[in-house]
């Protein structure tokens, strides 16, 4: 069953189209890597299937239904590309912003007994623990995408939709969120869509790569993806 | 507390705790959406509301409601369609509401004295019928922030992921600004509409300088609201000083007060660390 399917979606800001006829599906449990060029759609592929977007034009699905139903049924768990400059003097905890996960979808109605377990699961799954009480804006950039993924997974979403989890992080700290994503789609069955320019480490942790350049250019398993990358990348990036 | 004996002292009291309690309440969004200002432009406004009700001669803090609420929706719906004109946009819209004040002031020959009430405040003034509206504003204000603090957090915290999240960013964040503009008319009576942003702000940064969490440094900063209007309220009695600018100079030297303490406090810790005293093995930071 496709939990994420695009048929013929165009989106342009103002006079800049940068989104020309994407049709692609995402089955249920896969982890995809978006990747492509610099000002590709990427972000904008992202934000439309999260619902934060609509299409000019052409048909986005999550799991059969609209973004807008989905979101409210509580589908989606996303993680934006600059959630730091929030964090940053945020006063907050650790366990107050995973907390944050459970305001609304499946588990917006449980008690705070149950939200308190939920919380410490969540923070013992990313191995955060040990920082519960501590203010958010105190870790590390690593720490602070695990914090969030804590967060995005709390209410039990469906899909995990990533916007560029590693920029701003060190080699060894990327290397971790990655396999932290690889293990959550394969403990928890989770789809899992990121967006990356870090294609030599997504892509040993994705089931399948998508190259994004205003429309789909390449999507295929990732050894695939690394051969002719490493051959012709140039044929990836060609804007059709 | 002989001075609350005074039937006049006991409505200042009342009507001071209030605006203490519901000044940081709703300060505490406005100060982490990167809003602090926002008081001081419904202030503006306001002033425009108080003087069209002395001109068509009806209830002014009534009127100051309607008009400041209507001003907050306006401020929401630029901000949100005009994003990055907004400042400018809010600067005028905020310059109408003043130069309206003076017109609506001039046009109802509304005396020198009442202009300075609204100014900065009037709380010895405070009758029952005030108390009473600020007592259902304040409550109003309480009542919406305990019922939905987790979905005005969270917008508060990031509205992408709010909007993600199935929330109606829309319409938390206009209730965010009319409950601000509620508040801005609570504490006009209290401090003047020239201060009121002072009690939304300065507690609020005060207690920011403690860095606990978001619902601990809420309770800190009302705690730190209260001690001001109450602290204000009986220094100007007793060194009869006006009221409003008592208790703002009192939120002021608390911020002080807790940013020595805290200033002290980082100092003592980093030295410790220096020195190579045990530090929990929960403080060290694994990826950092």
């Amino acid at each position: 069953m496709y939990d994420i399917k695009l048929t013929d979606v165009t989106y342009s800001y103002g006079d800049n189209t940068v989104l020309r006829g994407l049709s692609m599906a995402v089955d249920s449990g896969e982890f995809i890597a978006v990747v492509g060029p610099n000002g590709a759609g990427k972000s904008t592929m992202l934000k439309l299937v999260a619902g934060l977007l609509r299409p000019d034009c052409g048909q986005v699905t999550v799991a059969g239904r609209t973004a807008d139903e989905a979101r409210a049924a509580g589908d989606i768990g996303y993680i934006p590309q600059n959630f730091a400059r929030n964090i940053a003097d945020f006063p907050a905890t650790v366990a107050e912003i995973v907390a944050l996960g459970l305001v609304s979808g499946r588990k917006k109605n449980i008690s705070r007994d149950a939200a308190r377990h939920i919380v410490a699961h969540m923070l013992a799954m990313v191995d955060l623990e040990e920082y519960r009480d501590r203010r958010v804006d105190e870790l590390s950039g690593g720490q602070q995408q695990r914090v969030m993924v804590a967060r995005a997974l709390a209410g039990n979403p469906r899909l995990l939709l990533l916007d560029e989890p590693t920029s701003g992080v060190d080699f060894d700290t990327s290397t971790k969120i990655y396999g932290l994503l690889g293990d959550l789609n394969k403990s928890l069955g989770i789809t899992v869509v990121t967006v990356s320019h870090d294609i030599d480490k997504v892509t040993r942790w994705a089931s399948r790569v998508a190259c994004i350049n205003k429309g789909l250019c390449f999507l295929g398993d990732c050894a695939e993806f690394r051969r002719v990358h490493a051959r012709e990348p140039h044929l990836l990036y060609y804007s059709g | 507390m002989d001075f609350l004996s005074y039937d006049f002292m006991q409505r200042a009291m009342a009507a001071g705790l209030v605006t203490a309690v519901v000044c940081p309440l709703i300060g505490m969004f406005v100060v982490v959406r990167r809003q602090a200002l926002i008081g001081d432009g419904l202030g503006h406004i306001a002033f425009a509301g108080v003087m069209g009700g002395y001109l068509l001669g009806v209830y002014p803090t009534a009127a100051a409601a309607v008009v400041t609420m209507l001003g907050a929706g306006a401020i929401e719906f630029i901000r949100r369609r005009h994003a990055h004109h907004a400042d400018t946009a809010l600067a005028i819209m905020f310059y109408t509401g003043i130069a309206l004040a003076v017109i609506f002031s001039s046009m109802a020959r509304t005396p020198g004295t009442n202009l300075l009430g609204v100014l900065f405040g009037s709380i010895l003034t405070v009758t029952v019928q005030d108390l009473g509206l600020i007592a259902v504003c304040g409550l109003v204000v309480a009542a919406t922030v305990v019922a939905l603090f987790k979905r005005l957090v969270l917008v508060s915290f990031d509205e992408e992921i709010a909007h993600v999240a199935g929330i109606n960013t829309a319409f938390v964040s206009i209730l965010i600004s009319v409950l601000t503009a509620l508040v801005v008319v609570v504490g006009m009576r209290v401090v003047g509409i020239l201060l009121v942003s002072a009690l939304m702000v300065v507690p609020v940064a005060a207690a920011h300088l403690l860095r606990r969490g978001f619902l601990a440094t809420m309770a800190l900063a009302v705690a730190f609201s209260v001690l001001a209007v109450a602290g204000g309220l009986t220094l100007s009695f007793y060194l009869d000083i006006a009221p409003g600018g008592t208790i703002v100079m009192t939120a002021v030297a608390v911020y002080l007060a807790v940013l020595l303490a805290a200033g002290r406090g980082r100092m003592t810790g980093a030295a410790r660390s220096c020195s190579g005293a045990a530090v929990p093995a929960g403080d060290k930071q694994g990826d950092q």
